[in-house]
């Protein structure tokens, strides 16, 4: 089985997944998902968006599913994408980890509360 | 920042990500432009897009090589050759231009940098080197004698087993009391005993004058009064020469070096090893350089550069000084430090070398009150202080040198018997030392150092001087006086005729570093014994045949019936217990025949036993005058 070029998954391309998890989305809606899921802390830049769009095209996590006619300015015609199956179970199975590691760190009692 | 602006950025991008997103990228920038307002917004925006491009240009390239790891098109089917295809795009002309000029520079950055000395730069400010730069260092570094690395055998081998060094090096040699006897300096007749009892000093009153022997004493040159002196002492090892001819000797009379009279047996050894064929190597020819040339070259290529020099030789310092005005070597050079400057008048030297208007009686002080100076010191100092002075002068607003005094702080005017001298004379080494390692080395300074060539000689490896320098992480390169004198004093090689004075020459691996070294540094008045040339020094500097050498002496005019004459009489009683008869003409040659050196009468006076305080530590340091 030919390794992943998001193997580990970069957190930008995990935050594209959770994004994408709303539905399908463009280029910049993407973008301002994420700022919106990470509180802002987390702006992705044309560059490395769309790099991590590229290799997750090319993992097969995402597809294109065409082009948005009725954009805002009307003049562009943007590319939607939405995850693919493979992209639902890896950001799945990234999350599991994740809340595997945040059990471990509330049963180490580094973190505190009764959320997540 | 502009789309514009952004539009060139993304250029940066490789070409399959620009073909596929580029459009997208912009669009997303004017979305963000259109959508983020207010100075903070955009401040922002400019952070992101830097930020940005950070992180995303290497994730970008990944991917574009990544694609080139895609399965290969095998458009023949299965068991035809695979072929990866790369992009299927030409290069571009601007891709192209920027890869010539790349290459370009590259090629004459890397021309640039294997031109370069490395020895120049490999001693940053904090001393620290990489491990690379330390086997540079230890590349360049020219072969020599290092008692470090010898072995006793070959100590043996060599015959350069040296009390000298040796008490230098082993502190608890100091506290040993002297049990060595004090010889006389000057030459013997062939046949005669060369050693002189214990605890005696002898003083030949011959109207002759040597050369500095091996062994760093200086064979007396006043002219009318010939005086070498030795303190038997197991306090230091030092040689302390002193100026035009006159000597001061502190060092065991055990020294292998110390200067004997030219045997005939000693000649008959030097003939038989330069003739016996089973000695017989085959011998490069010397690289004979430009002095001049040469010593900035190797100005260039080491931080120090130590000068062995002979006292008061005329073509010698006639040299220095066409060296200290030349601009390349005076451009490149921060400080020269001479023994021939008493430390006390540091202040009036700085302001004199600087073009401050300073009496000559007031800046003669500095060569004149040297510490060991027995006797008038020669004029060539001054020539040479004047010297550099003149070339700073000549460059207004240029890199100036500085003359750094290494000789000790002793003011004559306190010095009243031999206990008052005592500490200076056994410290002269030391002292220059420290001064190199205030003045040049902390501060990170390129300095030629100059000394009487005793001081400098490689006997059983680095003397004390040169200890200091490379303890500091320096390694330093050693120059030294020499003639064509090769074995006894009529002995004179004709194969130096052919160079051009004044030269340079290196030793290593050359017939002129097969030379017996004695006779080459003192111009064939010194026997030759086991070490070469080549052991004692990295290169010689050769500024004409033996007989065309002279010595500057100050003129009789210059000390009867005036008040220098009255001092170098005083000092003289207090040096040696005698005074001398101011004979000595303006010039005469450099080296005479042994056995011209013999005193008219024969006589060996007594000397005074050696002061106690030459075991005390240097006094503080008064301020500089």
């Amino acid at each position: 089985m030919p390794k992943r070029r998001l193997d580990p998954l970069p957190a930008a391309a995990f935050q594209i997944l959770l994004a994408l998890a709303d539905g399908e989305l463009h280029g910049y809606a993407i973008m301002r998902q994420v700022e919106q899921q990470t509180n802002g802390r987390m702006r992705l830049g044309p560059g490395t968006l769309y790099s991590s769009i590229q290799a997750m095209l090319q993992d097969g996590l995402i597809e294109e599913v065409g082009r948005d006619d009725q954009s805002e300015s009307g003049r562009e015609r943007r590319r939607i994408y939405r995850w693919t199956t493979s992209g639902r179970k890896l950001a799945r199975s990234e999350a599991d980890r994740l809340a595997d590691l945040l059990r471990v760190a509330r049963a180490k009692r580094i973190l505190r509360g009764d959320y997540v | 920042m502009s789309e514009k602006i952004y539009a060139c950025l993304l250029k940066l991008f490789p070409s399959r990500f620009r073909r596929e997103y580029q459009r997208e990228a912009l669009q997303l920038f004017r979305d963000r432009l259109r959508d983020e307002r207010g100075i903070a917004r955009r401040l922002r925006l400019c952070v992101d897009l830097v930020t940005d491009l950070i992180i995303g240009l290497p994730l970008a390239y990944q991917n574009s090589f990544s694609a080139g790891s895609e399965p290969s098109l095998a458009p023949n089917g299965p068991g035809a050759l695979p072929f990866q295809v790369l992009h299927n795009d030409p290069l571009r002309p601007g891709a192209i231009l920027l890869g010539t000029v790349l290459a370009f520079s590259a090629i004459l950055t890397f021309s640039w940098v294997m031109g370069r000395d490395i020895g120049e730069r490999l001693t940053p400010p904090n001393q620290l080197t990489s491990p690379i730069e330390r086997v540079m260092q230890r590349l360049n570094q020219p072969q020599q004698l290092d008692t470090s690395t010898q072995t006793p055998a070959q100590a043996k081998a060599s015959g350069t087993a040296n009390v000298s060094s040796q008490t230098q090096a082993n502190p608890q040699a100091h506290s040993r009391p002297p049990q060595e006897s004090v010889r006389a300096q000057e030459p013997v007749p062939a046949g005669a005993p060369v050693a002189a009892p214990a605890q005696r000093l002898a003083i030949s009153p011959a109207s002759s004058r040597s050369s500095e022997t091996a062994s760093g004493s200086r064979l007396l040159s006043t002219g009318a009064d010939a005086i070498a002196l030795r303190f038997a002492a197991g306090k230091s090892a030092a040689s302390q020469p002193s100026r035009n001819g006159a000597v001061i000797s502190v060092a065991p009379a055990s020294d292998a070096f110390a200067p004997r009279a030219p045997t005939t047996a000693h000649y008959a050894a030097a003939a038989i090893a330069q003739t016996n064929p089973a000695n017989a190597m085959p011998m490069s020819q010397p690289n004979v350089e430009n002095a001049t040339q040469a010593m900035v070259r190797l100005m260039r290529a080491h931080q120090v550069v130590m000068f062995g020099e002979t006292h008061g030789n005329q073509q010698e310092y006639e040299w220095l000084c066409s060296l200290v005005k030349d601009p390349v070597f005076a451009s490149q050079v921060d400080d020269i430090v001479v023994e021939f400057g008493n430390s006390l008048y540091q202040k009036t030297v700085d302001r004199y070398i600087a073009g401050g208007d300073v009496p000559q009686e007031q800046i003669e002080k500095a060569w004149r009150n040297v510490i060991g100076a027995v006797g008038p010191v020669s004029p060539v100092y001054g020539w040479f202080y004047k010297a550099v002075r003149d070339s700073n002068l000549q460059r207004p607003g240029g890199h100036k040198i500085r003359i750094v005094l290494g000789d000790p702080y002793g003011d004559w005017e306190k010095i009243h018997n031999a206990e008052d001298l005592g500490p200076y004379l056994a410290h002269r080494d030391e002292w220059y030392a420290q001064v190199v390692k205030d003045a040049v080395l902390a501060p990170h300074h390129r300095a030629l150092l100059v000394m009487g060539a005793g001081h400098f000689l490689r006997r059983s490896g680095p003397g004390l001087v040169e200890r200091a320098i490379r303890a500091a992480g320096v390694q330093p390169y050693l120059v030294v006086f020499g003639t064509n004198a090769v074995g006894a004093y009529a002995d004179l090689d004709h194969r130096f005729d052919a160079w051009k004075a004044p030269a340079i020459v290196t030793l290593q691996g050359n017939w002129v570093g097969e030379l017996p070294a004695n006779p080459v540094l003192t111009g064939g008045v010194v026997a030759p014994n086991a070490q070469k040339m080549e052991d004692v020094a990295d290169a010689m500097l050769y500024v004409g045949s033996r007989d065309t050498l002279t010595q500057v002496n100050v003129p009789p005019s210059g000390l009867l019936d005036t008040a220098y004459g009255k001092e170098v009489e005083r000092r003289l009683q207090i040096q040696t217990g005698r005074t001398m008869e101011f004979t000595q003409p303006l010039e005469e040659p450099q080296f005479h025949r042994p056995l011209q050196q013999v005193s008219s009468n024969g006589v060996h006076l007594t000397p005074p036993n050696p002061p106690r305080s030459i075991h005390d530590q240097l006094p503080p340091r008064p301020p500089s005058q």
